[in-house]
Protein backbone atom coordinates (compact mmCIF):
# COMPACT_ATOMS: atom_id res chain seq x y z
CA UNK A 1 0.00 0.00 0.00
CA UNK A 2 3.04 2.59 1.06
CA UNK A 3 4.77 1.48 -1.87
CA UNK A 4 1.99 1.91 -4.22
CA UNK A 5 1.49 5.33 -2.61
CA UNK A 6 5.15 6.24 -3.02
CA UNK A 7 5.40 5.13 -6.61
CA UNK A 8 1.89 6.57 -7.70
CA UNK A 9 3.10 10.38 -6.10
CA UNK A 10 6.90 9.83 -7.84
CA UNK A 11 5.33 9.01 -11.22
CA UNK A 12 2.74 12.50 -10.70
CA UNK A 13 5.81 14.26 -9.66
CA UNK A 14 8.02 13.56 -12.72
CA UNK A 15 4.94 14.03 -14.82
CA UNK A 16 4.16 17.66 -13.45
CA UNK A 17 8.07 18.05 -14.03
CA UNK A 18 7.95 16.95 -17.72
CA UNK A 19 4.34 19.23 -18.38
CA UNK A 20 6.51 22.32 -16.47
CA UNK A 21 9.33 21.94 -18.41
CA UNK A 22 7.19 21.40 -21.85
CA UNK A 23 5.36 24.79 -20.45
CA UNK A 24 9.01 26.78 -20.13
CA UNK A 25 9.96 25.74 -23.54
CA UNK A 26 6.83 26.76 -24.90
CA UNK A 27 6.77 29.93 -23.26
CA UNK A 28 10.86 30.79 -23.80
CA UNK A 29 10.55 29.94 -27.44
CA UNK A 30 7.45 32.51 -27.72
CA UNK A 31 9.28 35.18 -25.98
CA UNK A 32 11.99 34.99 -27.89
CA UNK A 33 9.91 35.27 -31.22
CA UNK A 34 7.81 38.16 -29.41
CA UNK A 35 11.36 40.08 -29.28
CA UNK A 36 11.15 40.24 -33.38
CA UNK A 37 7.34 40.86 -33.98
CA UNK A 38 6.25 44.25 -33.34
CA UNK A 39 2.88 43.61 -32.53
CA UNK A 40 3.75 42.07 -29.33
CA UNK A 41 5.59 44.95 -28.21
CA UNK A 42 2.79 47.07 -26.59
CA UNK A 43 1.73 44.18 -24.56
CA UNK A 44 5.35 43.87 -23.28
CA UNK A 45 5.50 47.53 -22.03
CA UNK A 46 2.07 47.31 -20.24
CA UNK A 47 3.58 44.41 -17.73
CA UNK A 48 6.57 46.65 -17.45
CA UNK A 49 4.64 48.92 -16.38
CA UNK A 50 2.80 46.59 -13.82
CA UNK A 51 5.51 45.06 -12.86
CA UNK A 52 8.55 47.02 -12.96
CA UNK A 53 7.58 50.50 -12.68
CA UNK A 54 5.12 49.90 -9.83
CA UNK A 55 7.80 47.43 -7.73
CA UNK A 56 9.79 50.06 -7.24
CA UNK A 57 9.18 51.81 -4.26
CA UNK A 58 8.89 48.62 -2.31
CA UNK A 59 11.95 47.27 -3.60
CA UNK A 60 14.07 50.11 -2.27
CA UNK A 61 12.44 49.67 1.12
CA UNK A 62 13.53 46.26 1.11
CA UNK A 63 17.05 47.36 -0.11
CA UNK A 64 17.15 50.17 2.72
CA UNK A 65 16.14 47.90 5.22
CA UNK A 66 18.48 45.11 4.39
CA UNK A 67 21.71 47.46 4.55
CA UNK A 68 20.60 49.27 7.58
CA UNK A 69 19.91 45.58 9.32
CA UNK A 70 22.98 44.28 8.23
CA UNK A 71 25.19 47.45 9.11
CA UNK A 72 23.42 47.39 12.60
CA UNK A 73 24.41 43.50 13.52
CA UNK A 74 27.75 43.66 11.81
CA UNK A 75 29.42 46.41 13.69
CA UNK A 76 29.49 44.97 16.94
CA UNK A 77 31.15 42.07 15.64
CA UNK A 78 34.16 44.14 13.68
CA UNK A 79 34.20 47.04 16.02
CA UNK A 80 35.32 44.24 18.89
CA UNK A 81 38.16 42.90 16.33
CA UNK A 82 39.15 46.59 15.42
CA UNK A 83 38.15 46.35 12.18
CA UNK A 84 35.13 48.62 12.37
CA UNK A 85 35.91 50.65 9.35
CA UNK A 86 35.76 47.49 6.98
CA UNK A 87 32.02 47.05 7.75
CA UNK A 88 32.21 48.81 4.03
CA UNK A 89 32.96 46.07 2.05
CA UNK A 90 31.11 43.52 4.19
CA UNK A 91 28.03 45.52 3.67
CA UNK A 92 28.19 46.64 0.38
CA UNK A 93 29.65 43.13 -0.99
CA UNK A 94 26.69 41.38 0.61
CA UNK A 95 24.44 43.52 -0.47
CA UNK A 96 25.46 43.61 -4.11
CA UNK A 97 26.21 39.93 -4.74
CA UNK A 98 23.40 38.09 -2.41
CA UNK A 99 20.69 39.94 -0.48
CA UNK A 100 20.07 42.55 -2.93
CA UNK A 101 19.54 40.34 -5.51
CA UNK A 102 18.03 37.21 -4.21
CA UNK A 103 15.57 39.76 -1.20
CA UNK A 104 14.55 41.59 -4.59
CA UNK A 105 13.22 38.49 -6.11
CA UNK A 106 11.55 37.05 -3.08
CA UNK A 107 9.52 40.43 -2.54
CA UNK A 108 8.72 40.41 -6.63
CA UNK A 109 7.77 36.72 -6.23
CA UNK A 110 5.72 37.70 -3.52
CA UNK A 111 3.73 40.57 -5.13
CA UNK A 112 4.08 39.98 -8.47
CA UNK A 113 4.09 36.14 -8.82
CA UNK A 114 1.11 35.94 -6.44
CA UNK A 115 -0.62 38.29 -9.10
CA UNK A 116 -0.02 36.55 -12.44
CA UNK A 117 -1.47 33.40 -10.98
CA UNK A 118 -4.45 34.71 -9.41
CA UNK A 119 -5.08 36.66 -12.52
CA UNK A 120 -4.45 33.78 -15.06
CA UNK A 121 -5.86 31.43 -12.65
CA UNK A 122 -8.95 33.45 -12.79
CA UNK A 123 -8.82 33.50 -16.99
CA UNK A 124 -8.11 29.78 -16.51
CA UNK A 125 -11.33 29.08 -14.47
CA UNK A 126 -13.77 31.21 -16.42
CA UNK A 127 -12.37 29.60 -19.81
CA UNK A 128 -10.83 32.73 -21.38
CA UNK A 129 -7.81 31.04 -21.88
CA UNK A 130 -9.75 28.39 -23.76
CA UNK A 131 -11.61 31.45 -25.34
CA UNK A 132 -8.17 32.82 -26.89
CA UNK A 133 -6.81 29.71 -28.24
CA UNK A 134 -10.84 28.89 -30.02
CA UNK A 135 -10.18 32.24 -31.46
CA UNK A 136 -6.76 30.87 -33.22
CA UNK A 137 -4.71 32.76 -30.95
CA UNK A 138 -1.99 30.89 -28.90
CA UNK A 139 -2.47 32.28 -25.32
CA UNK A 140 1.40 31.42 -24.23
CA UNK A 141 1.93 33.78 -26.46
CA UNK A 142 -0.21 36.44 -25.81
CA UNK A 143 -0.27 36.17 -21.88
CA UNK A 144 2.98 34.53 -21.01
CA UNK A 145 5.28 35.56 -23.38
CA UNK A 146 4.98 39.58 -22.25
CA UNK A 147 4.83 38.41 -18.48
CA UNK A 148 8.31 36.65 -19.12
CA UNK A 149 9.97 39.12 -20.95
CA UNK A 150 8.96 41.88 -18.68
CA UNK A 151 9.85 40.39 -15.51
CA UNK A 152 12.89 38.98 -17.23
CA UNK A 153 14.49 42.32 -18.53
CA UNK A 154 13.03 44.50 -15.37
CA UNK A 155 14.65 42.23 -12.88
CA UNK A 156 18.26 43.22 -12.72
CA UNK A 157 16.99 46.71 -13.11
CA UNK A 158 14.59 47.09 -10.15
CA UNK A 159 17.94 44.91 -8.49
CA UNK A 160 20.12 48.05 -9.00
CA UNK A 161 17.37 49.84 -6.81
CA UNK A 162 17.16 47.19 -4.13
CA UNK A 163 21.87 47.54 -3.91
CA UNK A 164 21.48 50.98 -4.34
CA UNK A 165 18.93 51.65 -1.39
CA UNK A 166 20.98 49.12 0.79
CA UNK A 167 24.30 51.01 -0.08
CA UNK A 168 22.93 53.92 1.06
CA UNK A 169 21.22 52.31 4.22
CA UNK A 170 24.21 50.30 5.31
CA UNK A 171 26.18 53.79 4.83
CA UNK A 172 23.81 55.75 6.53
CA UNK A 173 23.82 53.33 9.65
CA UNK A 174 27.15 53.20 9.49
CA UNK A 175 28.57 56.42 8.98
CA UNK A 176 25.97 58.62 10.50
CA UNK A 177 24.70 56.27 13.92
CA UNK A 178 28.53 54.39 14.33
CA UNK A 179 30.41 57.11 13.46
CA UNK A 180 32.89 55.33 11.19
CA UNK A 181 34.65 57.79 9.15
CA UNK A 182 33.15 57.92 5.86
CA UNK A 183 36.09 58.14 3.28
CA UNK A 184 37.53 55.07 4.98
CA UNK A 185 34.48 53.42 4.56
CA UNK A 186 33.93 53.96 0.91
CA UNK A 187 37.50 53.26 0.42
CA UNK A 188 37.75 49.67 1.60
CA UNK A 189 34.43 49.32 -0.29
CA UNK A 190 36.21 49.96 -3.40
CA UNK A 191 38.65 47.91 -2.98
CA UNK A 192 36.53 44.99 -2.22
CA UNK A 193 33.40 44.72 -4.06
CA UNK A 194 34.57 45.43 -7.74
CA UNK A 195 32.06 45.01 -11.02
CA UNK A 196 32.16 41.57 -11.42
CA UNK A 197 30.59 41.36 -7.75
CA UNK A 198 27.15 43.84 -9.11
CA UNK A 199 27.40 41.88 -12.68
CA UNK A 200 27.21 38.70 -11.19
CA UNK A 201 24.48 39.84 -8.89
CA UNK A 202 22.14 41.30 -12.33
CA UNK A 203 22.68 38.64 -14.15
CA UNK A 204 21.40 36.46 -11.39
CA UNK A 205 18.50 39.10 -11.66
CA UNK A 206 17.94 37.77 -15.21
CA UNK A 207 17.56 33.87 -13.80
CA UNK A 208 15.73 34.97 -11.30
CA UNK A 209 12.85 37.02 -13.23
CA UNK A 210 12.70 34.48 -15.99
CA UNK A 211 11.98 31.50 -13.02
CA UNK A 212 9.48 33.87 -11.37
CA UNK A 213 7.41 34.51 -14.50
CA UNK A 214 7.30 31.04 -15.20
CA UNK A 215 6.34 29.31 -12.44
CA UNK A 216 3.58 31.88 -11.76
CA UNK A 217 2.05 31.38 -15.06
CA UNK A 218 2.39 27.60 -15.38
CA UNK A 219 0.84 27.51 -11.99
CA UNK A 220 -2.27 30.09 -13.15
CA UNK A 221 -2.53 27.75 -16.76
CA UNK A 222 -2.89 24.93 -14.51
CA UNK A 223 -4.53 25.72 -11.23
CA UNK A 224 -7.79 23.25 -10.30
CA UNK A 225 -11.28 25.07 -10.51
CA UNK A 226 -12.90 27.03 -8.52
CA UNK A 227 -11.51 29.92 -5.93
CA UNK A 228 -9.97 27.34 -4.01
CA UNK A 229 -8.02 25.95 -7.19
CA UNK A 230 -6.54 29.47 -7.81
CA UNK A 231 -5.82 30.07 -4.14
CA UNK A 232 -3.75 27.07 -3.56
CA UNK A 233 -2.08 27.44 -7.23
CA UNK A 234 -1.05 30.99 -5.94
CA UNK A 235 0.29 29.62 -2.31
CA UNK A 236 2.36 26.49 -4.33
CA UNK A 237 4.04 29.18 -6.90
CA UNK A 238 5.39 31.04 -4.17
CA UNK A 239 6.57 28.30 -2.61
CA UNK A 240 8.39 27.08 -5.48
CA UNK A 241 9.41 30.28 -7.11
CA UNK A 242 10.95 31.12 -3.68
CA UNK A 243 12.57 27.54 -3.43
CA UNK A 244 13.80 27.99 -7.44
CA UNK A 245 15.57 31.51 -6.40
CA UNK A 246 17.37 29.85 -3.27
CA UNK A 247 18.39 26.68 -5.83
CA UNK A 248 19.00 29.12 -9.04
CA UNK A 249 21.40 31.44 -6.66
CA UNK A 250 23.47 28.79 -4.93
CA UNK A 251 23.93 27.08 -8.76
CA UNK A 252 25.44 30.70 -9.91
CA UNK A 253 27.47 30.89 -6.76
CA UNK A 254 29.32 28.04 -7.53
CA UNK A 255 29.16 28.83 -11.49
CA UNK A 256 30.75 32.56 -10.75
CA UNK A 257 33.22 31.21 -8.06
CA UNK A 258 34.39 28.40 -10.82
CA UNK A 259 34.25 31.37 -13.81
CA UNK A 260 35.88 33.58 -11.62
CA UNK A 261 39.14 31.34 -10.86
CA UNK A 262 39.18 30.44 -14.54
CA UNK A 263 39.53 33.65 -16.00
CA UNK A 264 41.52 36.04 -12.90
CA UNK A 265 44.81 34.57 -13.92
CA UNK A 266 44.12 36.54 -16.88
CA UNK A 267 42.13 38.88 -16.16
CA UNK A 268 45.19 42.11 -16.42
CA UNK A 269 45.45 40.78 -20.23
CA UNK A 270 41.26 41.49 -20.95
CA UNK B 1 -35.45 8.86 -39.44
CA UNK B 2 -33.25 11.27 -41.57
CA UNK B 3 -30.51 9.30 -43.78
CA UNK B 4 -27.28 10.65 -42.66
CA UNK B 5 -24.64 10.30 -45.32
CA UNK B 6 -21.26 9.09 -43.18
CA UNK B 7 -18.55 10.90 -45.66
CA UNK B 8 -20.32 14.09 -46.18
CA UNK B 9 -20.36 16.64 -43.13
CA UNK B 10 -18.91 19.96 -42.78
CA UNK B 11 -17.09 18.13 -39.87
CA UNK B 12 -16.93 14.30 -38.91
CA UNK B 13 -15.81 11.92 -36.10
CA UNK B 14 -14.59 8.98 -36.72
CA UNK B 15 -14.74 6.26 -33.36
CA UNK B 16 -14.05 9.35 -30.95
CA UNK B 17 -12.86 8.25 -27.70
CA UNK B 18 -11.77 10.40 -25.05
CA UNK B 19 -10.80 8.48 -21.39
CA UNK B 20 -9.81 10.49 -18.05
CA UNK B 21 -8.49 8.84 -15.43
CA UNK B 22 -9.41 5.39 -16.83
CA UNK B 23 -13.12 6.33 -17.13
CA UNK B 24 -14.25 6.25 -20.87
CA UNK B 25 -16.02 9.93 -21.20
CA UNK B 26 -16.90 9.29 -25.04
CA UNK B 27 -17.03 6.34 -26.47
CA UNK B 28 -16.33 5.34 -30.25
CA UNK B 29 -18.45 8.32 -31.49
CA UNK B 30 -18.66 8.82 -35.23
CA UNK B 31 -21.09 11.77 -36.45
CA UNK B 32 -20.98 13.96 -39.50
CA UNK B 33 -22.37 17.10 -38.95
CA UNK B 34 -24.11 18.34 -41.78
CA UNK B 35 -23.55 22.18 -43.49
CA UNK B 36 -25.26 24.69 -42.96
CA UNK B 37 -27.95 22.97 -40.67
CA UNK B 38 -28.45 23.44 -36.66
CA UNK B 39 -27.43 20.55 -34.65
CA UNK B 40 -28.61 19.89 -31.07
CA UNK B 41 -26.64 17.75 -28.91
CA UNK B 42 -28.77 16.77 -25.59
CA UNK B 43 -28.18 14.14 -22.55
CA UNK B 44 -27.87 14.29 -18.89
CA UNK B 45 -25.20 16.47 -16.45
CA UNK B 46 -21.93 14.67 -17.26
CA UNK B 47 -22.76 12.91 -20.67
CA UNK B 48 -19.72 14.14 -22.15
CA UNK B 49 -21.52 16.77 -24.33
CA UNK B 50 -18.91 19.78 -23.38
CA UNK B 51 -15.94 17.29 -23.88
CA UNK B 52 -17.64 16.50 -27.38
CA UNK B 53 -18.18 19.82 -28.64
CA UNK B 54 -14.58 21.03 -27.03
CA UNK B 55 -13.34 17.86 -29.38
CA UNK B 56 -14.17 19.47 -32.52
CA UNK B 57 -12.57 22.80 -32.24
CA UNK B 58 -9.49 20.83 -30.91
CA UNK B 59 -9.26 22.02 -27.45
CA UNK B 60 -9.06 18.94 -26.50
CA UNK B 61 -7.62 16.00 -28.34
CA UNK B 62 -8.82 12.54 -28.45
CA UNK B 63 -7.56 9.14 -26.62
CA UNK B 64 -8.57 7.57 -30.26
CA UNK B 65 -10.51 8.18 -33.13
CA UNK B 66 -10.18 11.13 -35.60
CA UNK B 67 -12.03 14.26 -36.33
CA UNK B 68 -12.01 15.76 -40.15
CA UNK B 69 -12.87 19.78 -40.85
CA UNK B 70 -13.74 20.14 -44.05
CA UNK B 71 -11.88 16.89 -45.33
CA UNK B 72 -8.65 17.89 -43.38
CA UNK B 73 -7.85 15.95 -40.19
CA UNK B 74 -7.84 18.38 -37.21
CA UNK B 75 -7.20 16.67 -33.72
CA UNK B 76 -3.22 15.71 -34.57
CA UNK B 77 -2.52 19.37 -36.13
CA UNK B 78 -0.15 21.28 -33.53
CA UNK B 79 -1.38 24.44 -32.19
CA UNK B 80 0.36 26.55 -34.91
CA UNK B 81 -1.40 25.07 -37.86
CA UNK B 82 -4.90 25.19 -35.61
CA UNK B 83 -4.77 28.62 -35.96
CA UNK B 84 -6.02 28.85 -39.51
CA UNK B 85 -8.88 26.37 -39.00
CA UNK B 86 -9.81 28.06 -35.79
CA UNK B 87 -10.59 31.46 -37.39
CA UNK B 88 -13.31 29.54 -39.58
CA UNK B 89 -14.65 28.76 -36.06
CA UNK B 90 -16.50 30.42 -33.49
CA UNK B 91 -17.26 29.20 -29.87
CA UNK B 92 -19.73 30.35 -27.30
CA UNK B 93 -18.73 29.07 -23.91
CA UNK B 94 -21.15 28.96 -21.14
CA UNK B 95 -20.27 31.52 -18.82
CA UNK B 96 -19.28 33.52 -22.13
CA UNK B 97 -15.45 33.93 -21.31
CA UNK B 98 -15.48 37.32 -22.47
CA UNK B 99 -11.95 39.22 -20.69
CA UNK B 100 -13.11 40.58 -17.80
CA UNK B 101 -10.09 43.97 -18.16
CA UNK B 102 -11.48 45.40 -21.69
CA UNK B 103 -14.21 46.90 -22.54
CA UNK B 104 -17.05 45.49 -25.04
CA UNK B 105 -15.34 46.62 -27.74
CA UNK B 106 -11.98 46.17 -27.26
CA UNK B 107 -13.59 42.06 -26.59
CA UNK B 108 -14.98 41.95 -30.32
CA UNK B 109 -11.96 43.38 -31.84
CA UNK B 110 -9.61 40.95 -30.47
CA UNK B 111 -9.65 38.50 -32.77
CA UNK B 112 -9.91 41.21 -35.59
CA UNK B 113 -6.32 42.52 -34.28
CA UNK B 114 -4.91 39.02 -33.90
CA UNK B 115 -5.68 37.83 -37.56
CA UNK B 116 -6.33 41.13 -39.82
CA UNK B 117 -4.09 44.04 -40.84
CA UNK B 118 -6.71 46.52 -40.05
CA UNK B 119 -5.78 49.46 -38.53
CA UNK B 120 -8.63 52.34 -39.46
CA UNK B 121 -10.04 53.32 -36.83
CA UNK B 122 -13.26 53.96 -38.95
CA UNK B 123 -13.28 50.47 -40.18
CA UNK B 124 -13.03 48.79 -37.22
CA UNK B 125 -15.50 50.52 -35.43
CA UNK B 126 -18.32 49.62 -38.44
CA UNK B 127 -17.32 46.02 -37.54
CA UNK B 128 -17.88 46.31 -34.03
CA UNK B 129 -21.01 48.47 -35.01
CA UNK B 130 -22.40 45.51 -37.47
CA UNK B 131 -21.31 42.56 -34.77
CA UNK B 132 -23.62 44.23 -31.87
CA UNK B 133 -26.05 45.05 -33.86
CA UNK B 134 -26.68 41.14 -35.28
CA UNK B 135 -27.19 40.78 -31.42
CA UNK B 136 -28.91 44.14 -30.48
CA UNK B 137 -26.21 45.39 -28.20
CA UNK B 138 -25.30 48.42 -30.41
CA UNK B 139 -24.83 51.35 -28.26
CA UNK B 140 -22.73 49.27 -25.98
CA UNK B 141 -19.31 49.67 -26.93
CA UNK B 142 -18.11 50.97 -23.91
CA UNK B 143 -19.53 48.38 -21.42
CA UNK B 144 -17.29 46.69 -19.29
CA UNK B 145 -18.28 42.85 -18.73
CA UNK B 146 -18.85 43.33 -15.03
CA UNK B 147 -21.54 45.84 -16.25
CA UNK B 148 -23.50 43.47 -17.71
CA UNK B 149 -26.34 41.28 -17.17
CA UNK B 150 -25.59 37.16 -17.61
CA UNK B 151 -27.94 37.45 -21.17
CA UNK B 152 -26.57 40.62 -22.48
CA UNK B 153 -22.74 38.91 -21.77
CA UNK B 154 -23.95 35.85 -23.91
CA UNK B 155 -24.98 38.10 -26.88
CA UNK B 156 -21.62 40.15 -26.72
CA UNK B 157 -19.12 36.42 -26.21
CA UNK B 158 -21.84 35.91 -29.60
CA UNK B 159 -21.04 38.87 -31.50
CA UNK B 160 -17.50 38.07 -30.66
CA UNK B 161 -17.52 34.73 -31.79
CA UNK B 162 -19.03 35.67 -35.20
CA UNK B 163 -16.37 38.49 -35.83
CA UNK B 164 -14.45 36.95 -38.75
CA UNK B 165 -17.38 35.68 -40.16
CA UNK B 166 -16.96 32.07 -39.39
CA UNK B 167 -18.48 29.38 -40.84
CA UNK B 168 -19.23 27.39 -38.05
CA UNK B 169 -20.37 28.40 -34.41
CA UNK B 170 -20.55 26.03 -31.00
CA UNK B 171 -22.86 26.86 -28.18
CA UNK B 172 -22.31 25.48 -24.94
CA UNK B 173 -25.27 25.54 -23.31
CA UNK B 174 -25.99 29.07 -24.48
CA UNK B 175 -29.39 29.08 -22.55
CA UNK B 176 -28.83 27.80 -19.21
CA UNK B 177 -29.25 30.43 -16.26
CA UNK B 178 -31.44 33.04 -18.42
CA UNK B 179 -34.79 33.65 -18.22
CA UNK B 180 -37.61 32.45 -20.47
CA UNK B 181 -37.94 35.61 -22.38
CA UNK B 182 -33.66 35.97 -22.84
CA UNK B 183 -33.69 31.92 -23.77
CA UNK B 184 -35.69 32.87 -26.61
CA UNK B 185 -33.83 36.01 -27.45
CA UNK B 186 -30.76 33.42 -27.93
CA UNK B 187 -32.47 30.77 -29.67
CA UNK B 188 -34.10 33.79 -32.44
CA UNK B 189 -30.23 34.25 -32.88
CA UNK B 190 -28.90 30.92 -33.73
CA UNK B 191 -32.11 31.09 -36.28
CA UNK B 192 -31.12 34.40 -37.46
CA UNK B 193 -27.46 33.26 -37.93
CA UNK B 194 -28.76 30.01 -39.89
CA UNK B 195 -30.96 32.07 -42.17
CA UNK B 196 -28.84 34.91 -42.96
CA UNK B 197 -25.44 33.92 -42.61
CA UNK B 198 -25.51 30.16 -43.54
CA UNK B 199 -24.02 29.37 -40.55
CA UNK B 200 -23.48 25.51 -39.38
CA UNK B 201 -24.11 25.63 -35.56
CA UNK B 202 -24.02 22.96 -33.21
CA UNK B 203 -25.52 23.44 -30.02
CA UNK B 204 -24.69 21.56 -26.46
CA UNK B 205 -28.26 22.29 -24.16
CA UNK B 206 -30.40 20.51 -22.26
CA UNK B 207 -33.72 23.16 -22.85
CA UNK B 208 -36.09 21.04 -24.71
CA UNK B 209 -37.90 24.26 -25.55
CA UNK B 210 -34.78 25.14 -27.26
CA UNK B 211 -33.52 22.36 -28.83
CA UNK B 212 -36.97 21.80 -30.78
CA UNK B 213 -37.04 25.04 -31.79
CA UNK B 214 -33.61 25.83 -33.33
CA UNK B 215 -32.70 22.04 -34.31
CA UNK B 216 -32.82 20.35 -37.93
CA UNK B 217 -31.07 17.37 -35.97
CA UNK B 218 -31.04 16.50 -32.35
CA UNK B 219 -28.44 14.07 -31.11
CA UNK B 220 -28.70 12.13 -27.47
CA UNK B 221 -25.77 11.15 -25.67
CA UNK B 222 -25.73 8.79 -22.92
CA UNK B 223 -22.91 7.56 -21.19
CA UNK B 224 -20.40 9.08 -24.20
CA UNK B 225 -22.33 7.27 -26.68
CA UNK B 226 -25.12 8.09 -28.90
CA UNK B 227 -29.05 6.67 -28.11
CA UNK B 228 -30.76 8.84 -30.43
CA UNK B 229 -29.91 10.60 -33.58
CA UNK B 230 -32.71 12.71 -36.15
CA UNK B 231 -35.04 15.14 -36.27
CA UNK B 232 -37.10 16.76 -33.48
CA UNK B 233 -40.49 14.75 -34.26
CA UNK B 234 -38.44 11.87 -34.06
CA UNK B 235 -36.60 12.44 -31.37
CA UNK B 236 -40.36 13.01 -29.39
CA UNK B 237 -41.80 10.06 -30.73
CA UNK B 238 -38.78 8.03 -29.70
CA UNK B 239 -39.40 4.75 -27.81
CA UNK B 240 -36.47 4.15 -25.78
CA UNK B 241 -37.36 5.13 -22.04
CA UNK B 242 -34.29 6.74 -20.82
CA UNK B 243 -34.63 9.25 -24.17
CA UNK B 244 -38.59 9.43 -23.52
CA UNK B 245 -37.60 10.38 -19.42
CA UNK B 246 -35.12 12.86 -20.27
CA UNK B 247 -36.75 14.74 -22.33
CA UNK B 248 -39.77 14.83 -20.65
CA UNK B 249 -37.77 15.58 -17.70
CA UNK B 250 -39.32 12.40 -15.46
CA UNK B 251 -36.97 10.86 -12.46
CA UNK B 252 -36.76 7.34 -13.16
CA UNK B 253 -38.31 4.87 -10.66
CA UNK B 254 -35.20 3.64 -9.16
CA UNK B 255 -34.00 6.88 -8.70
CA UNK B 256 -36.98 7.81 -7.01
CA UNK B 257 -36.56 4.94 -4.33
CA UNK B 258 -33.69 5.96 -3.39
CA UNK B 259 -34.88 9.61 -2.88
CA UNK B 260 -37.17 8.49 -0.27
CA UNK B 261 -36.59 8.34 3.57
CA UNK B 262 -36.59 5.00 5.53
CA UNK B 263 -40.13 4.02 6.11
CA UNK B 264 -43.40 5.11 4.29
CA UNK B 265 -42.78 7.98 1.57
CA UNK B 266 -44.75 9.82 3.82
CA UNK B 267 -42.84 9.32 7.32
CA UNK B 268 -41.90 13.03 8.28
CA UNK B 269 -38.71 14.07 10.33
CA UNK B 270 -40.52 16.34 12.96
CA UNK B 271 -43.43 15.98 14.65
CA UNK B 272 -45.65 18.88 15.75
CA UNK B 273 -45.07 18.31 19.60
CA UNK B 274 -41.49 18.68 18.73
CA UNK B 275 -42.39 22.54 18.24
CA UNK B 276 -44.35 23.02 21.51
CA UNK B 277 -42.99 25.88 24.21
Amino acid sequence: MVVEQIGASTIATVAETGQFARFIWRSLKSSVSSLFRGKTWPLVFTQMLIIGVKSVPVIMVTGAFVGMTLAFQAYDQLAGMGLGEHIGILINLSVVSELGPVLSAVMLSGRVGGALTAELGTMHVTEQIDAISSMGTDPVRYLVAPRILACLLLTPVLIVYADLMGSFGGYAISVWFFKINSQAYWQFTAYGVTLWDVMVGLTKGFFFGAAIAAISCYKGFNCKQGAQGVGQACTEGFVVSFIAILALDFAAAIISKSLYSIFYPIRSLI
Amino acid sequence: MAEIDKDSGIIITKDLTKIFNGKAVLEKLSVAIEKGKTTVVIGPSGCGKTVFIKHLIALLRPTAGEIYFKGQRIDDLHERDLGKIRMQMGFLFQGGALFDSATVYENILFPVRQHTNIADRRQLDEIVKSKLAVVGLDGYQSYYPANLSGGQKKRVALARAIALNPEVVFYDEPTTGLDPVRSDVINELILKLKKELGITSIVVTHDMTSAYKISDRIIMLHKGRILADGDAEYIKNHPNDTVRQFILGQVSEADLAALRVSGTKFASQFNPKDFEQ
